[in-house]
C-alpha cells in the first residue's frame, strides 16, 4: 500500500522513503510495455496536435469548394471533407479540442470528486449521508440521456460548457474512492497522532490523508480522460457538442452516415484517432494501476 | 435480509422523487420547446401559438406543472406526447419490445463469448492467448461505439453487402427468421464488442484473484484435477462479482443504446428518447427518464442482494 | 443523360428564358411505353421520418400531409400551376360564378360552395354539407389544432341543403380558397370529447383514393384502395405501403435494390448518384420554400428593444455588403448540386410573386467598396470596425442540418474575405425555432443573423403580415406576440400589405405585393439564399406521378401505377 511508508512516522514521511516509493512505481511503470508504448503514442499525438500550424500548410476552417471530397493523396493524406478542407489538418486541430476536453473534464471531475469525497469521508454524519445520496442520484441518471438534455439546454456548446457539463456528470467515482480511503485512514495511528499534536482539520486532510489516497485518484483520473474523450466525441457526433467550423474528432464524424458511400475516409480517419488516443490512455492507466498499487500487478513476465 | 431490502426500498422513494424533480426542472429550463414544430406552418399566427401553449398546459407555473405530472404519474396516467398526442405509456410500450429484443441478444452474446474467454485467459495466464486477448479487450473497450457501427456499415453493409444497413426486418415480406437475424448482426456486433472487452477483463481479474487464494492451493494440493478446481471452485467464486456487474447492466436492457439505435435505425427506446429530446416532448422524456432511473436503483439493489446471497461472508443488517 | 433529366433541363431553361416565376410542373414521368396505365398491385414508398400524427388538423410536418392527403380531401386544393381547383366542391367560388358575394358596404362576404353529388366517405357513409360545418366547428372548438387562421374570420356556416354550404365571413377575406383543404367526417367524430385521443389521429377516414388501414409505429403505414372513391377507375393501385426507414441512405440503398418503389425527400447531394442508375427516376420541382439569412435589425438583447438599432447590422451598408458577399450560385452548385434556384424575394413562385424583384448578385469587390465608403475600415486583425465597434456577428441556424452548417462555414470564409467576422452559434431546432414564452433566442431577439427556411402559402397575406409588419415585432409590450423576428418596420411596407389584404381584386393585390417586396428587398433585411426543390425518387417502372410546387408528390397518387 502506498500509505504504509508514511504510516510509520508522525507528520510527513521522510523524504527518502517517499522518493524511493515513487521511484519504485516509476520502475514498475517502465516495465509495463503497453503502457510505455501508450505514453509514446499519446505524447507524439499531443505534440503533433499542439504543433498543428507548423505541421500542416492548410487552414482547418477555410472552405475550398474546388476540392470537395478528394480521396487520400500525397497532398491530402487523409483526403478532404465535404467543404474541401484537408482532413489531416482538421484532425490535428480537432485533436487539440478533443484532448483538451479530456484533460480539463477530468480536472473538473477530480476536483469536485475529491472535495465531495473528502467532506463525506472525513466529517461523516449528515454531510456524508446527504452527499452520498447525491452521488446515488447522479449515478441513477443515464449519463448519455442527461448529456443530451444539457446539449439541448446550452445553445451552441462551447469547449468550456462541455468541460463543465461532462465534469459535473463524472465526479462520482472519484468521490466514492476518496471517501473510502478517508474512512479507512482517518482512524489510523498516524492521523490520530497528528490530531493529538493539535494539527487542524485542513492540515490533516491536505498533508496526511490526501497524499495517501493519491494512487487510486491518479488511476481513476487517467481512465477518466479516456472516457471523457469518448463522451465528447459521442456528443459531438450527435451534433450537440463542439459546433462547426471548429473541428473536434467527434463532430468531424457527424456527417459520416450520409457521406460514407461517397467518401468513406471522412468516416474512418477521425475515428481512428479517437481510438488511438483512447487505447493509449487506457494502457497508460493500466500501467499506472500496476505501478502505484503493487497488489494489482497482473503481469510480471 | 428482508429488513435490509425493505429499508433500501424505502430509501429509494425520496431518491426517485429527487430525480423526477431534477429532471423536470432541467427540461423546463431548456429554452425553446415543443411549439417550435409549428414554426414551419405559414398560417400559424401568434394567437395560435398562445392558444396551443395554453392547451398543452405550458403556460402554468412550473411547480404546478410538476405536481400535476407527479399526481397523474402515480395513478398510472403518464400523460400524452405533445407531438403524436398518443399516451406516453403506449409509445413506450411500442418501443420497449424492440429494445429488449436487441439488448437481450447483446447481453446473451456478450456473456456467452466473454465468460469462456475470461476463464481461459486466467487459466492460461501469460500465454500468447492471454496476451492476445488482453490486448484485444483493451482495443475493444477503447473503440467509440458509434465509430465501430459506422465501420461495420461501411465494410459489411456498403461494400460487401452482406448485411442490411438498418432496421429490424425487411418489410412487405412475411416474417422470416433468417431476415430478422441478418438485421440483428451488425448492431449486436457493435454493442457486444465493447461489452465483451469489459466482461473479459473483469472475469480474468477476479479469476486470478481466486486462483491465488489459499483454499485453491489446498484444493490443488489435495490432488484435485485442474478442471474440477477451475470449474467447481475458482469459477464459482470468481463469478460472484461478475453476477453483480451483470445485474448493474440490466437497466440497459430496457433503456437501450441510443447512439447505436440511431445509426442502425432501430426503432427502440433510445431513438424515442432522441426524437423526444430534439422536439422537447416533455411527457415522453419524463416517462423514459423516470423508468430508466428506477431501473438503475433496482438493479443496484438486486446486485447487492445477489452478492449477499452468493457470498455468505457478506451479512446485511 | 436520361430522358427525364433532359426534360428537366429544358424545362428549367425555358423558365430561365421566360424569367418565369410561375411554378414549373414536371410532366408525368415514368415508363415511356404507350400501353396505358397498369391496374392493381402494391407500391412501397419509403419515408425516413415517421409522421407524428395523420390528423390534418394537428399536422406540423410535411410528412404528415404527404400521408394523410391520400385519404383526406377538402373542398378545394391547389394544382401544379398554382391555381385553386375544386375537389369536393363543384367549382371554386368566385365573383364570376356567383359563389362569392360581398355585402353592399364591402365589409362582409358570403361564400357559397355547391358540393359534388354522390360522394361517399370510405366507410360508405354519404358526404354532406353537415361535414363541412362540422369541420369548422371542430377547428374552432379543439384547442390543439395547429392553426385557426382564416377560420376565425367566419361568423357562421349555413347548410340550406345537403349539397350547399354558405360560409358567412365577418369581413372580406381574400384568402378564403385556402380554407377547407381537409374535411373531417361528422358521422364518425361527432360527440368525441377529445379528438387528439381518438383513433382518427392514426387512421384518418376521408373521401380520398385510399383509406389508411394500419399504422404500426416505427415500422409502416398501410393504405388500401378506397372502393367508394368518386373518380371512376381510380386509384390504379390496390395498396400503398409507407415504409418507415431509418434514414435517407437506407431508403436509397433499398430503392437501388428494388425493395421499394419510391422514396420521399431525397437530399440534393444524393441526386447525382441516383441519376446514374438507369432503373431510377428522380422527380424534382422548385418550391416556395425559401432559405434565408435573417438579419436582426434591433440591438440584440433578451428581449431586444426594437427602437434601438443593431450596432453593426443596423447599417444598411453592412447588410448590403453581406448580401454582395453571399455566393448564392456557388452554394447551390456545390452544396445543393444544382437542385435549387437562387432566392430573389420573399415570394418566389405563385401569382403573388413578382418576377422583376431581385437582389444584387455576388460581387465581393463591390462589398468591400461599400464598406469602405460607409466608414467600416479594416482593423489590425483584418476585421473591419467603425467608431470602435468591430464587425463581428453571430451566425445561427438549427444544429445538425448538414447543408445549413456547410453553407454557414462557406459564408464565414466568404465574409472573412471582406473583413466581416462571423461566429457560428447553432442550437437544436426545438430551441432555435422556439417561442417567446419558452425564451428562445430568435423571438427574444438575442441573435445577429439567423439562417432558416419557411414556405409561404399560395395566398401570402397572413404569412407576410405576421412576419414583416411593425405591430408583429415580438417585444415586452405585446408579450412576445408576433413573428417579425427580423424586427423589420417600414410604414410604407405596412401600408402596402394592408391594402393587399383588403381587396379581392387579384391584379390589384399583385401590385401591392410587388410594392411591398421591393421595399423589403431595398432594406436588405434578409438575404434570400435559395428556393429548395422538392425531390422524390421512384423506380423506373412506376408511372403517373406528377410533381407540384404546391403539393406533396402524393397529391397525384390516384394515378400512380407499377408496371412489371
Amino acid at each position: 500500500m502506498a500509505g504504509q511508508a508514511t504510516a510509520i512516522g508522525i507528520g510527513p514521511a521522510p523524504r527518502t522513503a517517499q522518493r524511493s516509493q515513487w521511484e519504485m512505481a516509476l520502475e514498475r511503470f517502465r516495465a509495463h510495455r503497453p503502457a510505455t508504448a501508450g505514453l509514446l503514442v499519446l505524447g507524439a499525438l499531443a505534440l503533433l496536435c499542439a504543433a498543428a500550424p507548423l505541421v500542416s500548410p492548410y487552414d482547418p476552417e477555410s472552405v475550398k469548394l474546388s476540392l470537395i471530397h478528394e480521396g487520400p493523396s500525397l497532398a491530402h493524406p487523409f483526403g478532404t471533407d465535404s467543404l474541401g478542407r484537408d482532413l489531416a489538418t482538421r484532425i490535428l486541430y480537432g485533436g487539440r479540442v478533443s484532448l483538451s476536453v479530456g484533460l480539463l473534464t477530468v480536472t473538473v471531475a477530480i476536483s469536485v470528486g475529491t472535495l465531495v469525497g473528502t467532506i463525506a469521508g472525513y466529517y461523516g454524519r449528515w454531510p456524508d449521508s446527504v452527499l452520498m445520496r447525491l452521488v446515488d442520484m447522479m449515478y441513477s441518471f443515464p449519463r448519455l440521456f442527461l448529456l443530451i438534455l444539457f446539449g439541448v439546454f446550452f445553445k451552441g456548446m462551447t469547449l468550456g460548457v462541455i468541460v463543465v457539463v461532462l465534469g459535473l456528470l463524472s465526479w462520482m467515482t472519484t468521490a466514492r474512492l476518496v471517501r473510502a480511503s478517508f474512512l479507512s485512514l482517518k482512524h489510523r495511528e498516524f492521523v490520530e497522532a497528528a490530531r493529538c499534536v493539535g494539527a487542524r482539520d485542513r492540515r490533516i486532510i491536505v498533508r496526511h490523508i490526501l497524499p495517501n489516497s493519491l494512487a487510486p485518484i491518479i488511476v481513476a483520473a487517467t481512465l477518466g480522460v479516456a472516457s471523457a474523450i469518448i463522451a465528447e466525441s459521442t456528443l459531438s457526433f450527435l451534433g450537440l457538442g463542439i459546433q462547426p467550423p471548429t473541428p473536434s474528432w467527434g463532430n468531424m464524424l457527424k456527417d459520416a452516415p450520409s457521406e460514407m458511400n461517397l467518401a468513406p475516409w471522412v468516416a474512418i480517419f477521425p475515428g481512428l484517432f479517437i481510438f488511438l488516443a483512447v487505447v493509449s490512455i487506457n494502457f497508460i492507466g493500466d500501467g499506472l494501476r500496476d505501478a502505484l498499487d503493487p497488489r494489482h500487478v497482473t503481469r510480471r513476465g | 435480509m428482508g429488513r435490509y431490502v425493505a429499508r433500501r426500498l424505502l430509501q429509494a422513494v425520496p431518491l426517485l422523487l429527487g430525480i423526477t424533480l431534477a429532471t423536470f426542472l432541467i427540461l423546463k429550463a431548456v429554452p425553446g420547446g415543443p411549439l417550435a414544430a409549428y414554426e414551419a406552418d405559414p398560417s400559424v399566427t401568434p394567437e395560435d401559438l398562445a392558444r396551443l401553449e395554453h392547451a398543452f398546459g405550458l403556460d402554468r407555473p412550473i411547480p404546478e406543472q410538476y405536481l400535476e405530472w407527479l399526481g397523474r404519474f402515480l395513478t398510472g396516467d403518464w400523460g400524452y406526447s405533445l407531438a403524436t398526442h398518443l399516451p406516453v405509456l403506449r409509445m413506450i410500450g411500442d418501443r420497449l419490445p424492440n429494445t429488449v429484443y436487441l439488448m437481450g441478444t447483446v447481453y446473451l452474446v456478450t456473456l456467452l463469448i466473454a465468460v469462456p474467454i475470461g476463464v481461459l485467459t486466467a487459466v492460461r495466464q501469460y500465454s500468447w492467448f492471454d496476451h492476445l486477448v488482453t490486448g484485444a479487450t483493451f482495443m475493444a473497450f477503447s473503440t467509440p461505439t458509434f465509430w465501430l457501427g459506422l465501420l461495420l456499415i461501411i465494410v459489411f453493409g456498403l461494400n460487401l453487402r452482406l448485411f442490411p444497413l438498418g432496421g429490424m426486418g425487411t418489410l412487405g415480406s412475411a416474417f422470416d427468421v433468417g431476415d430478422r437475424l441478418r438485421h440483428l448482426v451488425l448492431p449486436v456486433a457493435t454493442l457486444s464488442l465493447v461489452g465483451i472487452g469489459h466482461y473479459v477483463r473483469y472475469l480474468r481479474a477476479s479469476m486470478l484473484e481466486t486462483i491465488g487464494q489459499d483454499y485453491m492451493r489446498t484444493a490443488r494440493a489435495k490432488g484435485l484435477m485442474a478442471r474440477i478446481v477451475i470449474g467447481r471452485h475458482a469459477f464459482k467464486n470468481a463469478a460472484i462479482p461478475l453476477v453483480t456487474v451483470a445485474a448493474l447492466d440490466l437497466p440497459e436492457l430496457f433503456v437501450g443504446a441510443l447512439v447505436t439505435e440511431q445509426i442502425f435505425g432501430w426503432p427502440g427506446m433510445g431513438r424515442l428518447f432522441w426524437d423526444a429530446a430534439t422536439r422537447s416532448d416533455y411527457p415522453i422524456l419524463m416517462g423514459i427518464l423516470t423508468v430508466a432511473s428506477t431501473l438503475v436503483i433496482f438493479a443496484n439493489l438486486l446486485a447487492d442482494v445477489v452478492y449477499g446471497y452468493l457470498d455468505p461472508r457478506i451479512r446485511y443488517s | 443523360m436520361t430522358r427525364l433529366r433532359r426534360l428537366f433541363l429544358s424545362l428549367s431553361l425555358v423558365s430561365l428564358v421566360l424569367g418565369a416565376c410561375a411554378p414549373s410542373s414536371a410532366p408525368p414521368a415514368g415508363g415511356t411505353a404507350s400501353t396505358g396505365p397498369t391496374r392493381g398491385g402494391t407500391l412501397i414508398f419509403a419515408l425516413w421520418q415517421e409522421p407524428e400524427t395523420l390528423n390534418p388538423l394537428y399536422a406540423t410536418q410535411t410528412v404528415n400531409t404527404l400521408v394523410n392527403e391520400i385519404a383526406v380531401e377538402g373542398l378545394t386544393s391547389v394544382d401544379p400551376n398554382g391555381e385553386y381547383v375544386a375537389v369536393l366542391a363543384r367549382e371554386v367560388p368566385s365573383m364570376q360564378n356567383g359563389g362569392l358575394k360581398v355585402s353592399a358596404d364591402g365589409k362582409r362576404m358570403d361564400v357559397t360552395y355547391r358540393l359534388v353529388q354522390g360522394v361517399k366517405w370510405s366507410d360508405s357513409a354519404p358526404f354532406t354539407s353537415a361535414d363541412v360545418k362540422f369541420t369548422w366547428d371542430l377547428r374552432m372548438r379543439d384547442p390543439k389544432v395547429t392553426s385557426r387562421t382564416g377560420y376565425d374570420k367566419i361568423e357562421g356556416i349555413d347548410t340550406p341543403d345537403e349539397l350547399t354550404v354558405v360560409v358567412r365571413y365577418k369581413e372580406t377575406y381574400a384568402a378564403f380558397p385556402e380554407l377547407f383543404g381537409s374535411l373531417l367526417p361528422k358521422h364518425l367524430l361527432d360527440g368525441v370529447p377529445d379528438l387528439s385521443k381518438h383513433d382518427y389521429t392514426r387512421r384518418p377516414l376521408g373521401t380520398g383514393p385510399f383509406r389508411i388501414s394500419e399504422f404500426i409505429a416505427g415500422d409502416h403505414i398501410t393504405a388500401e384502395r378506397n372502393s367508394n372513391y368518386r373518380v371512376r377507375d381510380r386509384p390504379l393501385l390496390d395498396k400503398v405501403i409507407f415504409k418507415i426507414v431509418p434514414s435517407r441512405e437506407a431508403a436509397i440503398a433499398q430503392l437501388k435494390a428494388g425493395e421499394i418503389h419510391g422514396m420521399w425527400n431525397v437530399l440534393e447531394a444524393q441526386v447525382p448518384d441516383l441519376e446514374k442508375d438507369p432503373s431510377i427516376k428522380v422527380s424534382s420541382v422548385a418550391t416556395g420554400r425559401l432559405e434565408r439569412l435573417e438579419f436582426n435589425l434591433a440591438k440584440p438583447g433578451n428581449p431586444a428593444d426594437p427602437k434601438v438599432p443593431h450596432p453593426v447590422l443596423g447599417d444598411l451598408a453592412v447588410r448590403r455588403a453581406l448580401l454582395l458577399a453571399t455566393p448564392k450560385q456557388q452554394i447551390i452548385d456545390k452544396l445543393l448540386y444544382g437542385q435549387a434556384k437562387p432566392g430573389r424575394s420573399a415570394l418566389s413562385i405563385g401569382w403573388a410573386a413578382s418576377k422583376d424583384v431581385d437582389q444584387e448578385g455576388y460581387d465581393p469587390a463591390k462589398a468591400k467598396q461599400v464598406l469602405d465608403q460607409a466608414g467600416w475600415l479594416p482593423g489590425p486583425d483584418g476585421v473591419r470596425a467603425k467608431d470602435g465597434i468591430r464587425a463581428s456577428l453571430r451566425l445561427s441556424t438549427t444544429s445538425g442540418d448538414k447543408v445549413r452548417e456547410d453553407a454557414e462555414q462557406l459564408l464565414v470564409t466568404e465574409w472573412k474575405n471582406i473583413g466581416i467576422e462571423a461566429k457560428i452559434q447553432n442550437s437544436p431546432s426545438s430551441v432555435f425555432l422556439g417561442t417567446w414564452a419558452q425564451n428562445a433566442p430568435r423571438p427574444r431577439g438575442d441573435f445577429d443573423i439567423a439562417m432558416y427556411a419557411s414556405t409561404p402559402d399560395l395566398d401570402p397575406q397572413v404569412y407576410l403580415a405576421v412576419r414583416f409588419q411593425c405591430a408583429q415585432i415580438p417585444q415586452t409590450a405585446n408579450n412576445g406576440a408576433g413573428r417579425n423576428v427580423n424586427r423589420f418596420c417600414d410604414p410604407q411596407a405596412d401600408k402596402a400589405l394592408d391594402q393587399a389584404g383588403a381587396t379581392l381584386d387579384l391584379q390589384k393585390r399583385k401590385e401591392f405585393y410587388a410594392q411591398f417586396l421591393r421595399i423589403l428587398n431595398d432594406s436588405v433585411a434578409n438575404v434570400w439564399i435559395y428556393n429548395n426543390n422538392r425531390i422524390n425518387a421512384f423506380r423506373a417502372n412506376v408511372g403517373g406521378y406528377r410533381a407540384s410546387s404546391w403539393d406533396e408528390i402524393t397529391g397525384s397518387i390516384a394515378d400512380w401505377d407499377v408496371r412489371n
